[in-house]
């Protein structure tokens, strides 16, 4: 194995990061000078060496000199992949560790050469492609990051990994050259809509970017995998990561071994490239940003049944983060709903809930084998005690049952109590309300009940109590049914105290006793003056 | 001075004299007529089509074996790979109707012109270990594009957005035709002499046959495939 030369040592350490751990991608957003810069800069001024001229150098003598970071040990890097990677991947490389069979998006197969992710137009990655997805992971799949190890060991591993594909990396990487950068615009945004219809994005990723196209069901990967296109909306499952220029870059060169294919010469002018990567990160938020507790909004109003309703526009969504069900058979490893946007309010006889969450596909019903009804429950304890004693969250247990309020796509709203996944039975004389619209790959429904309840089995709403709460889902498209589904443990909800008046009224009356208690205090203390 | 343009002369001449013979071996190749049955049933796999359907139609099919008339088997290239130095061929492929046509196509090593003449999305999806696999949009408003096929072999050829589009690519340094509905395939200008004669189907595989092949004449060879 080749071993690397002290000058490569030298001009690594020179154009590599100032920071040890900092992440040393320029594509990553965040990243810090080359050593070499802050040590020019140090010695003769920015004035004469202004920092990006330097790093612009630097980047220059690491193209000019191949290996200046590729320089890992694959013999070294032996023993860490073997420890950490095999498990996955297989000691041969080839994809089919031990856990393969669980996971979907399946392992890469070294031996193939077949990269997603490139920041290159050819086959081959460059070192850094590899070295960066080791340290950040792919979002949205099994790979985690791996910046806990060692940089040198990641390096290490980088030549390790490659060395599994034989010759078939022989060709050297070729850098994808961008257009100009174009700034996110009101009118950027438009045109890349504009080209987003035109080149049909939307055939695979859907109209609003929700991974509903018509063509999301015959996507198979190079081995013959199904592999679902990206919702656009959710860019932080981006599997590449979801920069400005990760995501042009995706749309240049295509990801590799799937169906994406390369558009940087389909577009009608380059830099459509640029107002494509705009309209993309406008269709969602940049982060899921999860919420902790639940807060139902008090109103005065009569509460709109209607989901696209004015009302619900005007409340806190709350995102709850869901995950595959994986405690009893059937199992859900690859849950296909990852999160629900929750919005609640009260008013004075009412509790209704609001849910957003998206589902590529419309399933009313399903053939009832592969294919059901898609559903979604919320779960609280049959009496709220505002302790801290709760049922087992997977839908009670034999001893503890658990009230749901559900719905699902071919019965509508229902009530029931659960004593687990497969035990339940319908709650009598309920009066649960249900509307549900699906557009575009994504449902939102309102489930509305009595504040007040009869029973025992039926919990009874009180403001200002913590009630342990908690959000099941079914994607009936996906195959998911029964304890096959996506799930939270117990979070917590919080009626928010009742809108009053007394807010307005009790302070000023206060202030003004208090004024006027001063002023008598005053007088009768300057008329004992004028008395002495 | 004298000598030098007698040198020249004598090597002019000389290059010229090889040109000729080489056109005239050319021209003295014989034709070799084959024959390709296939013993089996054919496989064409009916799609219903869920998307633009005004230019892919509501049902289309995925010709996997296409037998014709006496059992000739469709689709089939034959090729002679020891002889090169042909005339070279150009590639051409159109994506119409939400077919690559035609579903064969012949090339020798170099470029093939991939047409998109259906208005609207297709993705050109190879996979090829030879040359350079590659997947790259083609949307409505890109006619033609250009690729390069610089290494013989079998390309296969997909269309993610409509996945029953296959399509194969033959690259081929020697002399080759593909066989019509009769299974029947004439290769033309093949060098007089012992050649072999290879047919290839795509989900049937290869087969080799020697053939001795006579100038100005036509050699008939037939080959009998079997399913798997």
């Amino acid at each position: 194995m080749w071993r690397p030369t002290i000058t490569a040592h030298l001009l690594r350490w020179l154009v590599g990061p100032s920071l040890r751990r900092g992440r040393p991608t320029p594509q990553s957003g965040a990243s810090s000078p080359p050593r070499i810069c802050t040590v020019l800069v140090g010695l003769l001024r920015p004035s004469v060496v202004p920092v990006s001229v330097c790093v612009s150098f630097a980047a220059s003598l690491s193209l000019a000199a191949p290996g200046a970071f590729a320089q890992g040990d694959a013999n070294a890097g032996k023993a860490v992949y073997e420890l950490k990677c095999a498990g996955c991947h297989g000691v041969k490389g080839d994809g089919k560790g031990p856990a393969a069979e669980l996971l979907l998006p399946k392992p890469r197969d070294f031996t193939a050469g077949i990269y997603k992710i490139r920041t290159t137009v050819n086959k081959t990655p460059t070192d850094q492609d590899i070295f960066r997805i080791i340290t950040d992971g792919m979002p949205g799949t099994s790979m985690p990051p791996w910046s806990v190890l060692p940089e040198k060991d990641r390096w290490n591993l980088v030549a390790y990994v490659k060395a599994f594909a034989g010759d078939k990396l022989k060709e050297p990487p070729k850098k994808v050259e961008l257009p100009k950068e174009v700034g996110s615009s009101e009118a950027s945004i438009k045109r890349g809509k504009e080209m987003y219809e035109a080149i049909e994005c939307h055939k695979c990723h859907g109209a609003d970017g929700r991974a509903d196209g018509p063509s999301r069901g015959e996507l198979k990967d190079e081995w013959g995998h199904p592999v679902p296109p990206a919702n656009l909306a959710k860019r932080w499952n981006f599997r590449g990561g979801h920069s400005r220029t990760d995501i042009a870059t995706r749309i240049a060169n295509g990801v590799l071994g799937t169906p994406m294919p390369a558009f940087l010469d389909a577009v009608e002018k380059p830099e459509d490239v640029w107002h494509l990567t705009n309209f993309i990160m406008s269709l969602g938020p940049d982060a899921p940003h999860y919420a902790t507790l639940l807060t139902v909004t008090a109103v005065k109003d009569a509460i709109p049944d209607d989901p696209n309703a004015e009302l619900w526009k005007k409340i806190d969504a709350n995102n709850i983060p869901l995950m595959g069900q994986v405690i009893v058979d059937p199992r859900n490893f690859n849950p296909a709903i990852d999160l629900v946007s929750v919005r609640a309010v009260y008013n004075d006889a009412e509790i209704a809930f609001h849910f957003t969450w998206d589902d590529p596909s419309n399933s009313t019903k399903g053939d009832g084998k592969t294919t059901f009804a898609d559903a979604i429950s919320v779960q609280f304890p049959p009496q709220i005690t505002g302790g801290t004693e709760r049922p087992y969250f997977l839908m009670g247990d034999g001893s503890d049952a658990v009230y749901l309020l559900r719905w699902d796509a071919d019965k509508g709203a229902s009530e029931a109590t659960a004593n687990g996944p497969t035990k339940l039975a319908a709650v009598k004389g309920g009066e649960v309300a249900g509307k549900a619209t699906y557009t575009n790959g994504r449902y939102q429904l309102v489930l509305k009940r009595a504040l007040a309840a009869q029973g025992t089995e039926r919990p009874t709403f009180r403001p200002a109590v913590f009630t342990p709460v908690a959000f099941q889902a079914w994607d009936g498209g996906a195959g998911e049914a029964g304890p096959k589904m996506s799930l939270t443990s117990w979070y917590y909800l919080r009626l928010e105290e009742p809108q009053s008046n007394r807010k307005f009224v009790i302070p000023p009356v206060v202030a003004l006793l208090t004024l006027a208690a001063m002023v008598l205090i005053v007088r009768a203390a300057r008329s004992r003056a004028t008395n002495t | 001075m004298r000598k030098t343009f007698v040198v020249v002369a004598v090597l002019a001449l000389s290059a010229g004299a090889v040109m000729l013979a080489r056109q005239a071996g050319a021209q003295g190749g014989g034709t070799v007529e084959v024959e390709v049955k296939y013993n089996g049933a054919p496989v064409v796999e009916k799609i219903k089509v869920n998307k633009d359907t005004e230019k892919c139609g509501k049902e289309t099919t995925i010709e996997k074996v296409v037998v014709g008339g006496n059992k000739g088997l469709a689709n089939a290239v034959a090729s002679v790979p020891g002889a090169k130095g042909g005339k070279a061929v150009k590639g051409m492929i159109d994506q119409h109707g939400c077919k690559f046509q035609p579903h064969v196509v012949l090339m020798t090593p170099g470029e093939i012109e991939i047409k998109n003449s259906d208005d609207i999305l297709h993705n050109i999806h190879t996979y090829s270990t030879a040359n350079p696999a590659i997947n790259k949009a083609q949307p409505k408003f890109k006619k033609t594009m250009t690729e390069k096929f610089e290494k013989p072999e079998m390309i296969k050829v997909t269309c993610d957005v409509h996945s029953w589009m296959l399509g194969w690519v033959a690259v081929t340094p020697g002399p080759a035709a593909v066989t019509d509905n009769n299974g029947v395939a004439k290769i033309e200008n093949v060098p007089a002499g012992k050649q072999k004669v290879e047919v290839w189907h795509e989900t049937l595989g290869k087969q080799e046959k020697d053939v001795d092949v006579k100038a100005g004449q036509t050699t008939k060879v037939s080959f009998e495939m079997k399913g798997k």
